[in-house]
């Protein structure tokens, strides 16, 4: 069986529909004819996955206004509004979340996080969260003395996050959490106790919590956390492989290892030869039978057209690769 | 200039309506009414012949250029209404944005499409397909209208060449690179890509804008603290001594929203930076709204302290107003919430100069000026947050007698 292909985070909106938002900006434009476009682009997008033979169905996240925003508004002892903060290294930017108080779950409305109706006909439905360490790192904090007690409340609401997302048909959840492999933001590595405390609360969101998870690492290169992301009790672990030094890996798993093979940050279409020569350049370093491809972050930062291809391209690759086998 | 706290603007006004579609399609007098009515406020007085002037024409190319000469003139005119000390070039009316405005003009690159900033802003990205030249010239023909007009001291802002290649597509950059791993292409690319940038389109620029009589560039370069890795730093410097050498003018690097780490690392790099005469920086967005000149209060400025620390000795362009949206709360004396805009007393303007100037030392180094440019704001909003610049700046300089 070919590689399954995923949307790996929020995909791009169309020219038309960034047009009709600024015209929403501007007020020339009513919020309802921004939802129809919406509405039209998903089930657009869920088409050409389904058509693209993609395993899970994601509806692209293409109202979301940044990666935090659904999570943000879902919690309690959390302002925002007043800061924007840049998404790592590129020119796009989130609110930043302002820790003020105790952080609990609040008042979880679903239709923020994904369109429930559009998807109504998707067994297999996928949501891209960001995991409670780099939701607690990408925050800033005002209340807790202690980072260590932050993160914990986090993890605990974002549980309950996913059990009302997994009321909703939600099945398949990536959890991304580039900030475990993000480094140039610190001064110096994340040493042992805190790569601990982090794999800690991902555990307490996943364990025991129905529904299946992946752990998306990106903009950084997973080597060195590797062997300890593959001991989580999750069915994936996804690594960027633009960022990833792969010659040093050796391990060998029974998970499913989501494969960063398209670069979300240029607009060149790679290759399929070379995105199914690369995956099994990878199969030949680590010793994995389950296989997914993506990219390696959210498509968001290319336009939609090149986000597309790159999906296409994708497609194309798991097929070669299969073939190859 | 001998004054302390001398206030600038930083960049961009929001363009008027008259303004964008009047360089689309010809415009009625309706469409002018607005600026009819600016005109009473910033004292255009031939506004009326330069208004009949623009509804007359058929030609779309005399009415564009204008048009764009009259917004110059209003942006201007608006500093100079709320008593800005530098005017820059009046609100970079000419411009359709920092990044595109360039990359139309730049032989080799393909604007692809826009993309996601945050909420509804977008930019339009473009790809390097070719290697990079100059087409044309970028600023100087909007500098000759400012020095036609400007009554007030100016100063040209520029996208810098790092910004440039960190928010284009490298396309054929990396498409030729041979290294052995993508991140390594990435690296070997970027530089290739930037310091072409610099040697064919931003020193050319620089040395026509320096021929037409600029004698203060200022050099926008906001990606900069996205990637604070030191190679990435260290490629910074190296196409920043490159952009400057052999020019006399005074420069100044404007260098906003930092990622995650702050300022610390700019500030570790900034003295190495030659001629770099000052760096404005953004502050207030990171600020507490009230008022008070101690730690707690000023918290949004501590990453002043880096700049110190790391021997920094230019001047600091202090970001002291907010210029994105804004739905927190404020205290009653350190300004007003308006709708989705913030309006900073001068009290609050006079405290945070006067916490800066304790971790600078020298009050004669600190400007005045919003953490960016206002282009998000009405044009009221800009008028009266730039006037309570003013107005704090006149409050802090009291301090000193």
């Amino acid at each position: 069986m070919s590689p399954d292909i995923q949307l790996a985070g929020i995909h791009p909106r169309s020219e038309k529909l960034i047009e009709l938002t600024r015209s929403y900006e501007r007020a020339k434009t009513s919020w309802s004819q921004v939802e129809v476009r919406l509405e039209q682009e998903t089930k657009e997008l869920i088409k050409l996955q389904k058509s693209l033979g993609f395993g899970h169905i994601s509806d692209g996240a293409l109202g979301w206004q940044d990666q935090l925003r659904p999570i943000t508004q879902s919690l309690k002892g959390i302002e925002s509004g007043t800061r924007y903060s840049r998404w790592f290294d590129t020119n796009t930017f989130y609110q930043k979340p302002i820790v003020v108080g105790r952080v609990s779950v609040g008042e979880i409305d679903p239709e923020k996080f994904l369109q429930t109706k559009l998807l109504a006909g998707e067994k297999n439905r996928k949501i891209t969260l960001p995991g409670p360490y780099t939701f607690s790192q990408l925050s800033e904090n005002k209340y807790y003395e202690k980072y260590p007690d932050l993160l914990v409340d986090v993890a605990v609401a974002e549980r309950e996050i996913i059990k009302k997302l997994r009321a909703e048909g939600v099945s398949l959840f990536q959890l991304s959490e580039p900030c475990l492999v993000y480094q140039p933001y610190r001064a110096t590595f994340r040493d042992e106790s805190e790569v601990e405390l982090a794999l800690r609360a991902i555990r307490s969101v996943v364990e025991n919590n129905p529904g299946e998870f992946v752990i998306q690492t990106y903009f950084g290169d997973a080597s060195p956390l590797f062997s300890e992301l593959l001991d989580l009790p999750v069915r994936g672990i996804g690594i960027d492989l633009f960022e990833t030094d792969v010659s040093s890996l050796s391990e060998q798993t029974s998970k499913t290892l989501v494969l960063g093979l398209v670069d979300s940050k240029e607009s060149y279409v790679e290759d399929a030869h070379w995105i199914a020569d690369t995956a099994r350049k990878f199969r030949e370093q680590v010793d994995v039978q389950n296989l997914v491809f993506a990219s390696n972050s959210d498509l968001k930062f290319v336009p939609q057209g090149i986000a597309n291809q790159k999906l296409e391209a994708l497609s194309k690759a798991s097929e070669l690769f299969e073939e190859s086998r | 200039m001998s004054k302390l706290f001398p206030v600038q603007e930083i960049g961009s006004l929001a363009k008027p309506k008259w303004r964008t579609k009047g360089l689309r399609q010809p415009l009625s007098a309706q469409d002018l009414s607005e600026a009819e009515e600016w005109a009473e406020k910033l004292g255009i007085d031939d506004f009326h012949d330069r208004a009949k002037s623009i509804l007359k024409t058929s030609d779309d190319k005399t009415r564009a250029k204008e048009i764009l000469e009259l917004s110059t003139l209003y942006g201007l005119r608006l500093f100079e209404t709320a008593g800005v000390d530098n005017d820059g070039v009046g609100g970079e009316q000419q411009r359709v944005e920092m990044y595109e405005h360039v990359i139309k003009a730049v032989q080799g690159m393909n604007l692809l499409g826009h993309v996601h900033s945050f909420d509804y802003k977008y930019f339009n990205k473009g790809v390097a397909e070719s290697r990079v030249s100059r087409k044309r010239p970028i600023y100087a023909p909007e500098f000759l209208d400012v020095k036609r007009y400007a009554h007030r001291a100016v100063k040209v802002p520029i996208t810098g060449p790092y910004t440039l290649v960190d928010w284009s597509f490298s396309g054929y950059y990396i498409q030729k690179q041979h290294g052995s791993s993508p991140k390594a292409r990435k690296i070997e690319a970027k530089r290739e890509f930037l310091l072409d940038i610099v040697e064919q389109v931003v020193r050319p620029e620089i040395q026509d804008l320096v021929n037409a009589g600029a004698s203060w560039i200022q050099i926008d370069e906001p990606a900069v603290t996205t990637h604070p890795e030191p190679h990435e730093m260290e490629l910074f410097v190296e196409a920043w001594n490159e952009t400057v050498k052999g020019f006399s003018c005074k420069f100044s690097d404007h260098t906003c929203y930092p990622s995650e780490i702050g300022y610390k690392v700019l500030a570790e790099y900034a003295p190495k930076l030659e001629k770099c005469d000052q760096l404005a920086l953004e502050f207030a967005n990171r600020d507490t709204s009230r008022l008070g000149v101690d730690e707690s209060s000023r918290e949004g400025y501590s990453d002043l302290k880096h700049f110190v620390d790391a021997g920094f000795t230019g001047e600091f362009g202090l970001g002291v107003a907010h210029v994105h949206d804004f739905t927190g709360s404020v205290s009653s004396d350190a300004g007003q919430a308006v709708g989705r805009d913030l309006i900073e007393s001068p009290e609050l303007v006079r405290d945070r100069l006067l916490f800066a100037t304790k971790i600078v030392g020298d009050p004669a180094k600190i400007w005045a000026n919003p953490d960016c440019g206002l282009r998000t704001r009405a044009w009221d909003i800009s008028l009266t947050k730039l006037a309570n610049i003013t107005k704090g700046a006149e409050l802090a300089r009291e301090t000193y007698g």
